[in-house]
């Protein structure tokens, strides 16, 4: 009986497995489906590519074919089963073609492709966040592995503060994409920079006496026991009546190098009528980009309302600075691009790991490119100098954060442009002749997930492994552990 | 007896039952007390108190039914609007990631159900109910005993009903019913440890239950594994050692299974492990007030587990039955004692309602109706209050028994006051009856002040076109406590009237997943993919109007009515509607600053294309005018002349000697003038 049973069971499972029709009309539109992954470049170990189709139909069936292997699915919700997903994904590229059935006829929507390029880094990490507020209560870092859908959180801040004391968790950064070495911020209740060196658990408050604040936007050097970053008094206001909801600025930024090694804090650029920020090392390490933006406004309680009443003409231009780092001491500032000549605003600049491309955000004006209505990107070939509009990523939209992945050949990077307020993160190849691919969303499970989640992705950063100190150690660390203070040590130049 | 029946029935058949129907209440339940105690004879004993006993609960639950269906109403619909429950994985999802948010989504289950008042509190009333026959039944309370049940399920009323303005800034919306459901769980354990005969099999029992309960119940699991324990302990038939070897294993498995626990879970600090589940609020003071009852009804289980044994048989003895009827009335005076009723609050809830339903002159009514009912009690303060003060000389002493009396007189918050403006405004009757009705700033009945930011700032916000402002004191709300139908429905409106239908349908989509709210959403849905619809559409059309200023950088520093006030007082915009004309005359004149409103004046009667003054503005004109000796010349009318003068002649045939003790005789007189406004109602507190 049990062996009659199982042929017969398998030939019961291939009978009911839905099929290709044999006999359909051809449209000549591709199909919407969301996510959009119509005509992509996508990574050899990505998680599969789940998505909804989006057409009038009685009923759909999706053919997913490589040179391997083929995929028949039923329904307008297109869920891949791991295994045979692999199986596409080792081939150059993947055709799918959907079938819709109305009117008792099926149509074959135009066909469009995937194809299979380069490794992407296993994994990234992001913070979990409510759009445009103030308040702090819930948030929380998650590392994502890419190859599947696995996802689990560093931190939480829930795990630390307490009723009446918050606690902020921000601007996590790994060196060199390892997570044995990396940090995050967490502000007000046992605040501190949570630095992991090796594998080894410290906590540092980089603000002295002689510096503006602790740090805040990291670029960890990628040779020496070094990490830059800026120093900022942040301020938020709200548009009353705009589709820009928040305004956020800066009244006073400056940058500073903290020696890892020394527990020292230096200074790198504290002009008083300059706003610097966001500092970016080279490949080599031998220079740092950073924006800045000349504001000689006045001082005092009315200084921040001045400012964000000025806020349209806050035009960030793009310096650098070369560095030794073998004496650490620093070269004379030299404009790299002057944003401000065309009414316009550079930020977040990000060098790929090979050196030759500057990728950042521009946008109208500002130093928060997330909260305004548009920000683009701009890349820069550091070889010859030159620079593009980088449209093939631009959205209506907001593009903000973004990462090169270690082996140079993907960006991830945040957007606006599902519904123009909740940041999703989405994935671009770029080739050889420095031209990127049709971005496309982080892969879900559940393909209406980006629609669903009412929070934002935010600062993604990739990794190469995932952190190994579990949230639970994290917590008991940062809330037995009071902060070391950092020294000033003055800076060196040339 | 008779009296206090008439006294209840007569309560019952008042429209305004709350108070008196509670009052009522207790008064009947005390006068059978005292006729138990001191006239009926021990023949009596034995027949009477068992009947009585076994009808009570019953007729309690019945009487606890029709006041939260009728007093209560306004505070359980704002416990629904604060709490959210959806047909969707991902709230699911999110929900369980606390140890008890199992708990928490079946609490914002039933809470979902008070959106219909008369039923969410049918349902909690019959959970209380049944939480007195499961308690009647674990600890199997003899007839006589079953008073005893009452304990937890009174504890559980106050809790609830104590919470007043603390349903503002609770961090969980789930605290109406999920207390109640985790100790319902608690007794699970409770029944089964006895069904269970052997130790190996009882140890077995409690590690399951924990290490499962605790996921899913949080405390409360805890607290059935101890109670379970405490039931073993008191049972003879068991041997000394296995009895205490049960228990220390539940004290071990309490203090561990946590413990594990915490590795699974991110979202709480390890030190929080012992009370989760239970109710928090961001006032750490407040929080300790609104767990106290929840832990004593939590306390009372391993308590009962430990003493039950001398309750299980029926006494007959008078002592047993005046300690029953005493336990009832301590029960009954302590709900009503703690039971939150400041009509301020009542009032400012029901009016709340009313301004998310657009019904505006449900507003105004609900404002004046409780202006109305409190002119007896007032005419009566001022009657004892001057003949306290009479042939009083020294200031001092009068200063000190004029504020003695403050509290008797009614006065309005400033919530009411300002939720009562955006009605007439939008009913385009500010200008004329806004400074006719009775006008305050009584501070909050809270133990701390609420921002009216959190009570009423999304509503305002909205209504007054500020719809970013509107949209983050949703998000804040978010994020300091939790999604709710209210913050899901004005961020979707907000989108909706910005036109950003991708973004609407995020939070309409969520809508479209509950029950109550399914029908709004898709209406809804319809509009904010049809901005012409919108636009004739209530609430928007009202709303557009406002939406002609500027935009600007905007930070309320969580002082909602100072801002609007600022906000209006921003220059004149270059595309001024006549609403917002209006609506800049009108909070001009709230500032009392004379400049502003000569500066409002104009644009307000070139936009509106004003023939006749409405009255307010009027008498602010002449008034600012005489105080000036210069100003617009307007048409004055001869009323308002006339008005003035006979206010200036009160003034000089009445010295003030203390503007307190004044304000009640000068609004008889002045009250619905401009002039009254001007003089009596000043700094007020703004919050």
């Amino acid at each position: 009986m049990k062996k009659l049973s199982i042929p017969a069971l398998a030939m019961l499972f291939v009978a009911c497995s839905p099929k290709a029709p044999a006999t359909y009309s051809t449209a000549n539109s591709v199909p919407t489906i969301f996510p959009d992954y119509t005509d992509i470049t996508i990574p050899c170990n990505i998680a599969p590519l789940n998505f909804l189709i989006e057409e009038q139909a009685d009923a759909f069936i999706t053919v997913l074919k490589s040179t391997s292997v083929e995929i028949v699915i039923k329904g307008s919700e297109v869920r891949i089963p791991k295994s045979k997903w692999n199986k596409l994904t080792n081939a150059p590229e993947i055709s799918v073609q959907i079938f819709g059935y109305t009117d008792k006829q099926w149509t074959a929507y135009k066909p469009f492709k995937m194809t299979i390029s380069d490794e992407i880094d296993p994994y990234i990490s992001y913070r979990i966040i409510p759009v445009a507020v103030e308040a702090y209560e819930k948030l929380s870092i998650h590392q994502r592995s890419l190859t599947s859908f696995k996802e689990n959180v560093v931190f939480a801040n829930t795990m630390v503060h307490n009723n009446s004391q918050g606690t902020c968790i921000n601007c996590h950064y790994y060196r060199n994409w390892e997570t044995d070495n990396m940090l995050f911020h967490v502000r007000q209740y046992k605040g501190g920079t949570v630095l992991v060196l090796n594998g080894e658990l410290h906590k540092v408050n980089m603000k002295t006496d002689s510096t503006l604040s602790a740090g805040v936007y990291p670029a960890w050097h990628p040779t020496h026991d070094y990490i830059a970053l800026s120093n900022n008094r942040t301020h938020q206001s709200v548009h009353a009546a705009s589709h820009d909801k928040l305004e956020v600025l800066d009244d006073i930024s400056d940058l500073i190098l903290y020696d890892i090694k020394n527990n020292t804090v230096s200074v790198i650029e504290n002009d008083s009528c300059e706003l610097e920020n966001y500092p970016a090392w080279s490949a080599d390490g031998k220079k740092l980009y950073y924006v800045s933006y000349r504001y000689e406004g006045g001082y005092g309680d009315k200084r921040k309302n001045e400012m964000f009443l000025a806020r349209e003409d806050f035009h960030f231009n793009l310096y650098s600075k070369s560095f030794d780092p073998d004496t650490r001491t620093w070269g004379p500032v030299v404009m790299e691009y002057d944003a401000a000549a065309v009414d316009s605003s550079i930020t977040w600049p990000r060098v790929s790991p090979d050196g030759t491309k500057l990728l950042a955000c521009i946008s109208t004006h500002g130093v928060f490119p997330l909260d305004q209505i548009v920000s683009d990107y701009i890349m820069f070939d550091l070889t010859s100098g030159s620079y593009r509009h980088v449209d093939e990523l631009n959205s209506p939209f907001a593009e903000s954060y973004h990462t090169w992945s270690s082996n140079g050949k993907w960006i991830v990077f945040s957007t606006r442009r599902e519904d123009g307020v909740h940041t999703r993160l989405y994935f671009s190849h770029i080739d050889e002749n420095g031209r990127f691919s049709k971005p496309f969303a982080l892969p879900q499970r559940d393909p209406e997930f980006n629609r669903e989640f009412l929070y934002a992705f935010n600062i993604p950063e990739f990794m190469k492994e995932p952190v190994h100190i579990s949230p639970r150690q994290f917590a008991s660390f940062i809330s037995s552990t009071e902060a070391t203070r950092s020294k000033y040590e003055s800076k060196r130049e040339k | 007896m008779t009296v206090c029946e008439n006294s209840y029935f007569h309560a019952f058949s008042n429209e305004k039952i709350g108070k008196n129907a509670i009052f009522g209440a207790i008064s009947y339940m005390h006068a059978h007390a005292i006729i138990y105690m001191t006239h009926i004879s021990k023949n009596k004993l034995e027949g009477l108190p068992r009947r009585l006993f076994k009808v009570l609960p019953y007729f309690l639950a019945v009487l606890l039914w029709v006041i939260l269906a009728t007093y209560g109403q306004y505070f359980l619909k704002k416990v629904e609007d604060l709490s959210i429950f959806m047909f969707d994985w991902q709230y699911f999802k999110e929900a369980i990631q606390i140890p008890g948010g199992f708990l928490g989504v079946a609490g914002s289950f039933f809470t979902q159900f008070l959106y219909l008042p008369w039923l969410g509190s049918l349902i909690w009333v019959f959970l209380l109910l049944t939480t007195y026959q499961l308690t009647v039944k674990a600890f199997k309370l003899s007839e006589i005993f079953k008073a005893l049940a009452i304990i937890p399920v009174a504890l559980f009323i106050i809790g609830n009903m104590s919470l007043g303005y603390g349903v503002f800034i609770m961090r969980e919306q789930d605290h109406f019913f999920a207390p109640l459901l985790g100790y319902m769980a608690a007794l699970i354990p409770l029944f089964a440890i006895r069904h269970i005969k052997t130790f190996g099999n009882k140890i077995i029992l409690l590690v399951l239950w924990t290490a499962i309960g605790f996921p899913l119940f949080g405390t409360f699991a805890l607290i059935g594994t101890l109670s379970a324990s405490c039931v073993t302990l008191m049972n003879q038939e068991i041997l000394r050692g296995k009895r205490l070897s049960i228990l220390v294993v539940s004290i071990a498995l309490i203090i561990l299974i946590p413990l594990i626990a915490y590795n699974f879970f991110t979202s709480y600090r390890l030190a929080d492990s012992w009370h989760l589940g239970l109710p928090t609020i961001s006032e750490d003071v407040w929080t300790h007030a609104i767990r106290s009852p929840l832990q004593l009804a939590l306390l009372f289980l391993p308590v009962m587990s430990l003493i039950s044994s001398r309750f299980k048989e029926n006494s007959k003895s008078s002592k047993s039955i005046i300690i029953q009827v005493s336990i009832y009335i301590i029960s009954i005076a302590a709900v009503w004692i703690f039971w939150f009723k400041d009509d301020n609050f009542r009032t400012e809830l029901a009016m709340s309602e009313a301004v998310d339903r657009f019904e505006w002159q449900k507003v105004i009514d609900i404002y004046q109706d409780a202006v109305n009912s409190h002119a007896k009690s007032d005419a009566k303060a001022y009657a004892d209050r001057t003949a306290k003060l009479k042939g009083v000389k020294n200031q001092n002493t009068i200063n000190e028994i004029v504020d003695s009396y403050n509290d008797r007189f009614f006065e309005p918050t400033r919530t009411m006051v300002i939720y009562r403006d955006l009605a007439l405004l939008k009913m385009n009757r500010a200008l004329d009856e806004a400074f006719t009705m009775k006008d305050g700033g009584r501070p909050q009945n809270s133990r701390t002040q609420i921002p009216m930011v959190f009570q009423s700032g999304k509503q305002l916000y909205l209504q007054y076109g500020l719809v970013n402002m509107s949209y983050r004191w949703c998000l804040e709300d978010v994020i300091e406590h939790s999604w709710s139908y209210s913050t899901l429905k004005y961020m979707a409106m907000h989108c909706i009237i910005m036109q950003e239908s991708d973004f609407a349908y995020k939070y309409l989509n969520k809508l479209n997943k509950t029950i109550f709210y399914r029908n709004w959403a898709k209406e809804q849905m319809a509009l904010s993919c049809d901005s012409a619809l919108m636009s004739i559409s209530k609430p928007y059309e009202e709303i557009l109007p406002y939406m002609c200023f500027e935009n600007r950088m905007s930070n309320d520093m969580m002082k909602s009515e100072k801002f609007l006030m600022q906000h209006f007082s921003e220059p004149e915009p270059p595309h001024a509607t006549p609403e917002y004309d209006r609506a800049a005359l009108l909070w001009a004149m709230r500032t009392q600053n004379i400049p502003l409103l000569w500066q409002r004046i104009i644009p307000y009667l070139i936009s509106n294309n004003v023939s006749v003054l409405p009255r307010g503005v009027e008498e602010a004109a002449f008034l600012y005018s005489s105080l000036e000796k210069k100003g617009i010349e307007l048409p004055y009318s001869k009323e308002v002349k006339d008005n003035y003068d006979a206010f200036n002649r009160y003034v000089n045939s009445n010295p003030i000697r203390n503007m307190k003790e004044a304000a009640y005789p000068y609004a008889q007189k002045f009250g619905n003038t401009f002039f009254y406004y001007y003089y009596f109602i000043r700094n007020l507190q703004t919050y």
